[in-house]
């Protein structure tokens, strides 16, 4: 028979221990909800309007990781549950509208990067002038580069020709990211954004009409184990 | 003896005699007996033991050690539900090896190794996030080099991809050395990385 003070003790730790276990389980069960449920962390009525924003990207066939990740973005940045949605929706448009001017043959990338060029002012007819001389090349590259040009402060109407004018001479992916490095080194050096644009499109040579797309197993500027691209 | 029953009332003696008469016994009668408890199935102690156990008995706790046991009962639910991923996988399953997943791919979508870099000598924690992390600050934490450098190696599968770097976990800079994303609405500056695979 065990002492009543002693009996209080062993059940008083019992129930302490119990207890500790069950807070620290419940704290894990939180981050592991988190991770497996990253959209958790969105108030209820934010998450309901990005789940249909979802909805609708899959019902119209467009991508949904991009209009996650912009959700997720939101989160990291502690940004308030209607600018998330609101970012999310601006999203879904621009991909909307990027499939409409692009087809739907246009891959995950080229859509997003199409979607990302609309959200900076490039018009859909624009887009769509780039597309009829795409000769079955990706339009990843030069549209990314047109974003971060019209960031860096080209003027949009000037990026916007430039590009145009150097895909229909068909310079290649590295001609579009050496402009970008070119360009981005002379704004840092004080020289004005469309100066800086201008002079180095015009380093590039005219490459003639693109080539028709090269078979998947050719080989491309291999990135790997680059310091950052 | 005899005086004594020679007194008693004659009905009784008369069962008195019937009782004190030897019994003519069978002699098969003790074969027949024991076939017959050959037959009989054993007793399980078993049986005995489920049968108490089954047994409705009142058990008295003090209110403490009710508590005690609902919450141990609780916490050890809730700790072997730890052990259980939503599918019903245990946990410590090991993840299938990523190398030799990634050395059956074809080059085109094999994921590659991309060192990311960022110069900042004031910072005292420096992590990597972006749409292939989910934006987990956690996931992808940058090591110090020495003279301000913080880098770390990731595995990005070819394509565009969208991060940021995050400088004591609050500050978000885009990447000096990267194409900007296009205007990420939340008044931070990301980077674009392009990943050569196929889809570039």
């Amino acid at each position: 028979m065990m002492v009543p003070s002693l009996r209080r003790v062993v059940l008083s730790s019992l129930v302490l221990l119990s207890a500790a276990a069950a807070a620290a389980a419940a704290q894990d069960t939180t981050s592991r909800v988190r991770e497996l449920d990253p959209l958790a962390r969105l108030s209820e009525g934010a998450r309901y309007q990005v789940e249909l924003l979802l909805d609708s990207a899959k019902v119209s066939g467009l991508p949904t990781t991009p209009l996650e990740s912009k959700a997720l973005e939101g989160i990291a940045k502690r940004a308030d549950g209607r600018r998330i949605v609101a970012e999310v929706r601006k999203v879904f448009r621009s991909l909307r509208d990027a499939r409409a001017a692009l087809g739907p043959s246009a891959s995950t990338d080229e859509l997003n990067a199409a979607a990302g060029a609309l959200r900076m002012g490039i018009t859909p007819a624009e887009l769509a002038h780039l597309v009829k001389t795409r000769h079955e090349k990706q339009l990843t590259v030069p549209l990314v580069v047109l974003s971060d040009l019209i960031t860096r402060g080209v003027p949009r109407d000037t990026a916007s020709q430039t590009i145009l004018s150097l895909w229909q001479r068909g310079a290649a992916d590295d001609d579009f990211l050496g402009l970008w490095r070119g360009v981005e080194r002379d704004i840092v050096s004080g020289t004005a954004p469309g100066v800086a644009l201008l002079n180095r499109a015009r380093e590039i040579p005219s490459r003639g009409p693109p080539p028709a797309a090269p078979p998947a197993s050719s080989a491309r500027p291999d990135r790997s184990e680059n310091s950052n691209p | 003896m005899s005086d004594e029953l020679n007194s008693l009332d004659p009905y009784v003696q008369w069962i008195a005699s019937e009782a004190r008469l030897s019994v003519a016994v069978d002699p098969a009668a003790r074969t027949r007996l024991l076939d017959a408890l050959r037959t009989e199935p054993v007793p399980h102690r078993r049986g005995r033991v489920l049968a108490w156990l089954l047994e409705p008995r009142p058990l008295a706790l003090p209110p403490l050690a009710a508590a005690a046991l609902a919450a141990s009962a609780v916490g050890i639910g809730m700790l072997g539900g730890l052990a259980i991923h939503r599918d019903g996988r245990p946990s410590t399953a090991q993840p299938p090896s990523a190398g030799a997943a990634i050395s059956q791919l074809p080059d085109s979508i094999a994921p590659r190794a991309i060192k990311f870099v960022l110069i900042a000598p004031q910072a005292s924690h420096v992590s990597l996030v972006g749409d292939f992390n989910g934006w987990n600050a956690s996931a992808n934490p940058m090591k110090a080099q020495g003279a301000g450098m913080w880098t770390v190696f990731v595995p990005l599968q070819p394509g565009m991809h969208t991060y940021s770097f995050v400088i004591d976990g609050s500050h978000f800079v885009a990447d000096p050395a990267a194409p900007i994303a296009p205007d990420d609405g939340y008044g931070h500056r990301s980077s674009v990385v392009l990943v050569g695979g196929s889809s570039l």
